[in-house]
């Protein structure tokens, strides 16, 4: 039973249809809580006590932090699928990933660094997480470059899979070897938000934002996955249906 | 093409065993490599030169210089070892050799692995040796002389595995070097990450065990998984 | 009026927090428009192959 819905997604024709009725169902809770979120955060959410309202840079840059190394994960884990199954559709999935992660990596980085200048007085520190997160926007920039430099779709599917697949080794590894090299080096201040417990109405706003950004990511995933999957089919028969207005 | 290199997986019923397979293709690659000696030193001139550029471009002090003697070192060996990587499959890509080797029934991990023996052997080595002259020109003490060859040794290992890695990825793209850079940087920075504080440990007369084990550990983390991801980027790019 | 500007001041970290929230607006806006493009220009790839099948025939 599982088996025939496992095998139905991976056929193109039922992934173009049900991508497309899903949508709706991502994209408008999603914009619903960023939408809550961003009004709690931003007007409901009193200041804080060392920050003032600077820490609501919290509500944009944790959610992209960790939408980034949700989105490679799902990229890796889509790559692998794809590489040993063989399922194009979820070498798709990889290539609808990458971008949105890239960007989401770009957002991240830029709202920590304009976090980090007022709160810690440099716009940029070499510290393990601000590093690691570098290197994976780097990460994105590889795969989706070598995608582009393969004109075969399917070697260029494979070829980027192997290459998500090495970076999530990677991934760890880079960032416990930053951590190793920063201890060693007895670096500067350590990044944390040092407080008691965090405060309910600090709290809701954010896990409003996390939730937000994850179902925005299925809904612009699911719009992307639709114009991968197109591209790879060449002469199926389902396409004429598909794609006459 | 897919079919055969399947096939060819399959049966693997091949007449010569594989390690004396192995080890011809290394003395290949040596001996191929030995014929075009101008080839070979390249690399190496280009660390040499990279590293005076640092003089040059910070100032001729010594005591200035050791400071950043471990990051100019290892950033210049990381380039050179880039530059060599193009080598690695060009030819025998070109002129059908490594679709002999894919569909000769032997382990092409096996193969591919000791194209990057001799690949190491011809760049990696020399390149140990010739750090620890590049770190006394950047006044390093000679004391420091061990740890800095230990060091590279170990770490270049873990680049030309992380390399050929990369190499087999681009195969079918021309031009790239770029490409290739962008893909093999970003692994190859852990071993950056601690080969140069290994470094920095021996020149300033401290133990460098801890760091140096744990290039160890890369280098034989490359040593387990780079062969097999090698031969599967070179086999999707010879389908 | 006073709250609005207040809001607006963000207790002295405007410079930093509304940047924040604009780069992150365009890069969530960017993303659905990048998103719908690529579907556009898919279908109307695919329209165009069906297109020549019909009517171009046998390759020569």
């Amino acid at each position: 039973m599982a088996w025939t819905w496992f095998h139905r997604l991976g056929s193109p024709p039922y992934i173009y249809s049900l991508a497309g009725r899903l949508t709706p169902w991502f994209a408008w809770p999603a914009a619903l809580l960023i939408v809550a979120g961003l009004y709690d955060g931003l007007v409901l959410a009193p200041p804080d006590y060392q920050q003032g309202d600077g820490f609501r840079i919290l509500y944009v840059h944790v959610p992209t932090a960790y939408m980034s190394i949700m989105i490679y994960t799902t990229m890796a884990i889509s790559a692998a699928v794809g590489l040993i199954w063989r399922i194009k559709v979820a070498h798709a999935v990889a290539a609808s990933c990458a971008p949105i992660g890239a960007s989401i990596t770009f957002c991240a980085l830029v709202t920590g660094s304009l976090w980090g200048a007022p709160m810690w007085g440099t716009y940029w520190e070499w510290d393990p997480r601000v590093t690691s997160e570098l290197i994976l926007l780097f990460l994105y920039f590889g795969y989706m470059g070598l995608r582009s430099a393969m004109e075969d779709m399917q070697r260029a599917d494979r070829a980027s899979a192997l290459l998500a697949v090495v970076g999530i080794v990677n991934v760890p590894i880079i960032h416990y070897s930053v951590v190793w090299w920063n201890s060693l080096h007895q670096g500067p201040s350590l990044m944390r938000l040092d407080r008691p417990a965090i405060q309910v109405s600090m709290l809701v706003p954010l896990l409003m934002m996390i939730l937000g950004f994850t179902l925005f990511f299925v809904a612009v995933l699911l719009v992307r996955l639709r114009g991968e999957v197109l591209s790879r089919e060449r002469a199926a028969s389902w396409i004429r249906e598909a794609v006459t207005p | 093409m897919a079919a055969a290199l399947a096939e060819a997986r399959r049966t693997r019923t091949p007449a010569t065993p594989l390690l004396t397979a192995a080890g011809l293709a290394l003395t290949r690659d040596l001996r191929l490599a030995f014929r075009k000696r101008g080839q070979l030193i390249q690399p190496l001139v280009f660390f040499a030169i990279v590293t005076t550029l640092f003089p040059l471009a910070i100032s001729p002090e010594l005591s200035r210089l050791r400071d950043v003697a471990p990051g100019v070192l290892w950033v210049a060996a990381l380039l050179s070892s880039q530059l060599a990587l193009e080598f690695l499959f060009r030819d025998d890509a070109s002129d059908g050799t490594l679709e002999q080797y894919a569909l000769s029934g032997q382990s092409l991990s096996c193969l591919l692995f000791a194209k990057t023996a001799a690949h190491w052997l011809l760049t990696g080595l020399p390149l140990a040796i010739m750090a620890p002259l590049a770190g006394l020109s950047l006044g390093a003490p000679a004391a420091a002389v061990p740890g800095i060859v230990a060091a590279v040794a170990v770490g270049s290992v873990a680049l030309s595995l992380i390399g050929a890695t990369g190499a087999a990825l681009t195969l079918g793209v021309k031009r790239s070097g770029a490409l290739l850079s962008l893909l093999t940087l970003p692994l190859a920075m852990p071993v950056l990450i601690f080969g140069a504080r290994a470094t920095e440990l021996a020149i300033k007369g401290e133990g460098y065990g801890p760091p140096l084990e744990l290039l160890g550990a890369l280098a034989v983390l490359g040593l387990t998984l780079a062969p097999l991801a090698t031969a599967a980027g070179v086999r999707v790019n010879l389908e | 009026m006073k709250e609005l500007s207040d809001f607006f001041d963000m207790g002295g970290y405007a410079a930093y927090v509304w940047p924040s929230y604009v780069l992150t607006l365009i890069v969530v806006v960017l993303n659905i428009f990048w998103a719908r493009r690529l579907l556009a220009r898919s279908r109307e790839e695919a329209r165009r192959r069906l297109a020549m099948r019909a009517g171009g025939g046998e390759t020569p």
